[in-house]
C-alpha cells in the first residue's frame, strides 16, 4: 500500500521477513552495519511506518514480524547496490538467525 | 535508618555525608547545562560514547572468541546501536538546542525508545529495551565517571559509596577528606581492600547492591570493623558510635605505645614482627608501631598508580626510599604480583584476552614473559640492595621451573651490572612466596633452592579452596581457618625447618590476633602483618607462654572444619587478651 509519489527513478524492492521472532535487534543491526555508508536516500516500509535502515532504533519500530512484507526504497549513487545488499540478508535470512542462542541457561560452561 | 553489611575490608569507624560515585541505577547529578558550554560538553558526550564503542566492540571479540559467534552478535547489535545516527543527533540536538545534559538527554532519547518498543506490543521486541537500558547505563557510566574526578578535588570531608573502586582509584584516595569508603563490590583480599588497609582508611566492601538508596549527602555511619554500613542513622545511633570510635582510638593509643617494646612470648621466646608496605611512605608507620622490619614491600603501585612507564631509576628510589628509612632492619622486596591484564593489556593486544586472570599471566609468570620488565625491577633492587639488608622474593611460583628460571634471570642481572661496573648487592637472599598448592606440597624440595619462604595465605587460600576472594557470592567458601589451608601451612613449616629455611607468613591472616597463637604454635617465629596490627600482634605474644601455643596448635590439628578452628581459636584469644578479642 505504498502511498508515496511513484518516481520512476527510485530503486525499489519487497521483501519478506522469515525471522522467527521478526526483524529484531541482532538482524535490524546488520542490516544497518550493511548501509551505514549510503548517504542517498533510503527507507524501508510497512504500510504507513517508514525506518531509515541505517538506524537500528528506526528498524525496530517497523514491529515487522514473520511474514510481514516490506518495501526497500533508494534513490542516489549506489541505490542499486544498497537494496540488493538489504534484499541479500533477507534472503539468506540473515547470519545470525541460523544460531540464535538460547536466551536463558544455555551457556554451559563449565 | 536502613543497616548495610558488608565485609570489613579496613578497619576504624567514620561517620560523614555519602558521596555517591558511578551509580548505577543511575541519578543523574545534573539536567541542565549552561548555554556556553554546549561545545564542550557535546565533546564529553562523543568521547563517552566512543568510550563505549571501544567497550561493546570489546564485548564483541571476547563473546564470539570465548562462548560463540552467536553471542557476540548480541553486542555486534548494541555496537549498531551505540552509533546509530538517530540516537546521536536527538542526544546532540537537546543538548545544543535545549541544553539538556549529555546524561539527561542520553537517558531522555534512549528511554523513548525503549517505551516504544515496549508499547508495539510484540513480546519479543519489547525484551529488546532492555538492550537499551544497557546501552544507557554504559553510556551514564562512561559520562559519569569522568566525574570521578571530582574525587582528586574534595573540598569537604566525604564517605565514598561506589559500585566499585579500582586499586588506582584507591591509591589515589585523599586521605585528608575522604573518610572512608564502601564498595557494593569486591572482597577482603582484592588489591582494592589492600590498598585501603595500607592507606588507612576505614573501608567495607562487597556491601551488595545498595547505591540506589542513598541519597548524595545522606549521613552515614561506616563500621570498619565489623563491615557495618548505617545509612541515615538517627542521633542516639550517632554519638553511640561517636562514644565507640572515641574508646577505639583510646586502645589504639595504648597499643601505640606498647609497640617499641620487643616481642617475646612470655618465656622470652623470641618471634619477629615485620610489616607489610604497599607505599614506601608506609615505613614509618611500621617504625613508629615497632615493627622488626618490612616483612612484605609490594610493588605494585609502580605499575599501576603511574600513567608512564617507571624506569630503573623510578624503582631505585622507591627503593631506597624504603631502605633509608628502615635503617638496618631487614626489608624483603617482592617482584610485580600483578595480572597482565591489569597493567599491559593496553600495550599489547597479546595480554588482553586472559580468560581468567588469576589463573592466567600474572605475578612471576608476566615477569618471565617480559624480561624487560623484570630485568629493570631486578636491577634496581639489586641495586638498591647495598644500602640495607635487603631480600628479593618471587611470587607465585607453582613448579621448581619458574624458580630456576628466575634465579638465572636474576644472575644474568648480577653479571649486566657487574659488566656495566654499577654496584650492587650479589649476596642478597632469594625467597619465594609460597601462595600455589603445589609449591607447598612441593616446599621440601623448593627449601634446597632458596633462602627463606614466605607464605601468602590470600592466594593460598583462594587456589585451594577455589574460592575467588572477590566475589561475595562465594566469600563463605573463603575460609581462612580451613584445615586444608592450615595443613599446607604446617608442610611448608616442617619442610624449613629441616632444612633451615626460615618461613615467614605474610597474608591477612597474620594480621588476625586470633591466628597468633596458633601460628607461634605450629612453630613459625617470623610474623609479616599490616602495619596497623603490628602492636595489637606482638600483644598477643607478650600474653603468650609458648606451651600454650603448642596445645593451641595441636588441638587445632584435630578438628575438621573451619567453623569450629574458627570459634575455638577466638576462644582462647579471649582468654590471652581479652581485649583484642570480640
Amino acid at each position: 500500500m505504498p502511498s508515496t509519489e511513484i518516481d520512476e527513478n527510485m530503486t525499489r524492492r519487497t521483501v519478506t521477513v522469515m525471522l522467527n521472532n521478526g526483524l529484531h535487534m541482532v538482524p535490524a543491526s546488520e542490516i544497518a552495519r550493511a548501509v551505514r555508508e549510503f548517504t542517498g536516500h533510503l527507507v524501508i516500509r510497512r504500510d504507513q511506518v517508514t525506518a531509515d535502515p541505517r538506524s537500528v532504533l528506526d528498524l525496530l519500530q517497523l514491529k515487522a514480524e514473520y511474514g510481514t512484507h516490506l518495501e526497500v526504497e533508494a534513490d542516489g549513487d549506489g541505490a542499486e547496490q544498497v537494496v540488493d545488499a538489504i534484499a541479500h540478508l533477507f534472503a539468506i535470512n540473515f547470519a545470525a538467525e541460523r544460531s540464535v542462542p538460547a536466551p536463558e541457561g544455555g551457556d554451559d560452561r563449565a | 535508618m536502613m543497616v548495610k553489611h558488608g565485609i570489613a575490608a579496613s578497619p576504624g569507624v567514620a561517620i560523614g555525608p555519602a558521596m555517591v560515585l558511578g551509580v548505577e541505577a543511575f541519578r543523574i547529578p545534573r539536567r541542565f547545562i549552561r548555554a556556553d558550554t554546549v561545545e564542550s560538553e557535546l565533546i564529553r558526550f562523543r568521547v563517552a560514547l566512543e568510550n563505549v564503542c571501544r567497550e561493546i566492540a570489546t564485548n564483541e571479540k571476547m563473546a564470539s572468541e570465548q562462548i560463540g559467534k552467536q553471542y557476540g552478535a548480541i553486542f555486534g547489535a548494541h555496537l549498531q546501536l551505540a552509533r546509530d545516527p538517530r540516537l546521536i543527533s536527538e542526544v546532540e540536538e537537546l543538548v545544543g538546542k535545549r541544553h539538556y545534559s549529555p546524561e539527561f538527554a542520553a537517558s531522555q532519547v534512549l528511554r523513548k525508545y525503549a517505551r516504544q518498543l515496549q508499547s508495539l506490543g510484540n513480546t519479543y521486541l519489547a525484551e529488546r529495551a532492555a538492550d537499551l537500558f544497557d546501552l544507557e547505563r554504559r553510556i551514564l557510566r562512561n559520562l559519569l565517571d569522568e566525574q570521578r574526578e571530582d574525587l582528586l578535588h574534595l573540598t569537604d570531608d566525604v564517605i565514598v559509596l561506589a559500585r566499585n573502586l579500582t586499586p588506582s582509584e584507591t591509591a589515589v584516595l585523599d586521605r585528608k577528606h575522604v573518610l572512608g569508603f564502601a564498595t557494593e563490590i569486591g572482597g577482603v583480599t582484592s588489591h582494592t581492600a589492600i590498598l585501603a588497609g595500607a592507606l588507612e582508611i576505614p573501608a567495607i566492601v562487597g556491601v551488595g547492591h545498595f547505591l540506589a538508596k542513598v541519597s548524595i549527602g545522606t549521613t552515614v555511619i561506616l563500621d570498619g570493623h565489623h563491615g557495618d554500613l548505617l545509612i541515615d542513622p538517627d542521633d542516639e545511633t550517632i554519638a553511640r558510635y561517636r562514644d565507640a570510635a572515641q574508646k577505639a582510638r583510646a586502645i589504639a593509643a595504648r597499643m601505640l605505645s606498647l609497640g617499641p617494646r620487643i616481642a617475646e612470648t612470655k618465656d622470652q621466646v623470641r618471634i619477629h614482627v615485620l610489616g607489610n608496605i604497599e607505599f614506601p611512605e608506609e615505613a614509618e608507620h611500621c617504625t613508629e608501631r615497632g615493627a622488626d622490619g618490612i616483612g612484605l614491600y609490594r610493588t605494585e603501585f609502580l605499575y599501576l598508580a603511574g600513567a608512564h612507564d617507571r624506569t630503573e631509576e623510578d624503582h631505585y628510589e622507591a627503593y631506597r626510599a624504603v631502605v633509608d628509612r628502615v635503617g638496618d632492619r631487614p626489608v624483603v622486596i617482592r617482584t610485580l604480583d600483578l595480572g597482565a591484564d591489569k597493567i599491559l593489556a593496553a600495550k599489547d593486544d597479546r595480554y588482553d584476552q586472559s580468560i581468567n586472570p588469576e589463573l592466567g599471566l600474572r605475578s612471576i609468570r608476566l615477569s618471565l614473559d617480559n624480561l624487560e620488565l623484570f630485568k629493570t625491577q631486578l636491577r634496581a633492587i639489586l641495586r638498591a640492595a647495598i644500602a640495607g639488608n635487603v631480600s628479593v622474593m618471587f611470587p607465585l611460583l607453582s613448579s621448581l621451573l619458574e624458580l630456576r628460571q628466575a634465579k638465572m634471570i636474576l644472575e644474568d642481572v648480577k653479571e649486566d651490572l657487574t659488566e656495566e661496573g654499577i654496584p650492587f648487592q650479589s649476596e642478597i637472599p632469594v625467597g619465594i612466596m609460597v601462595e600455589v598448592p603445589s609449591a607447598a606440597l612441593m616446599a621440601a624440595e623448593f627449601a634446597r633452592e632458596v633462602d627463606f619462604f614466605s607464605i601468602g595465605t590470600n592466594d593460598l587460600i583462594q587456589y585451594t579452596l577455589a574460592a575467588d576472594r572477590s566475589d561475595p557470592a562465594v566469600a563463605k567458601y573463603y575460609n581462612s581457618a580451613d584445615p586444608a589451608v592450615l595443613r599446607l601451612i604446617r608442610m611448608v613449616v616442617r619442610a624449613g625447618a629441616e632444612h633451615q629455611v626460615p618461613v615467614t607468613v605474610c597474608g591477612q591472616m597474620s594480621s588476625d590476633p586470633k591466628f597468633v597463637p596458633l601460628f607461634v604454635g605450629m612453630g613459625l617465629r617470623t610474623l609479616s602483618t599490616t602495619p596497623h596490627a603490628v602492636p595489637e600482634v606482638k600483644e598477643v605474644i607478650r600474653s603468650l607462654p609458648i606451651e600454650h601455643a603448642e596445645e593451641i596448635a595441636a588441638t587445632v590439628l584435630e578438628l575438621d572444619l573451619a567453623r569450629d578452628i574458627e570459634a575455638f581459636l577466638r576462644g582462647e584469644l579471649k582468654r590471652i587478651c581479652p581485649d583484642l578479642a570480640e
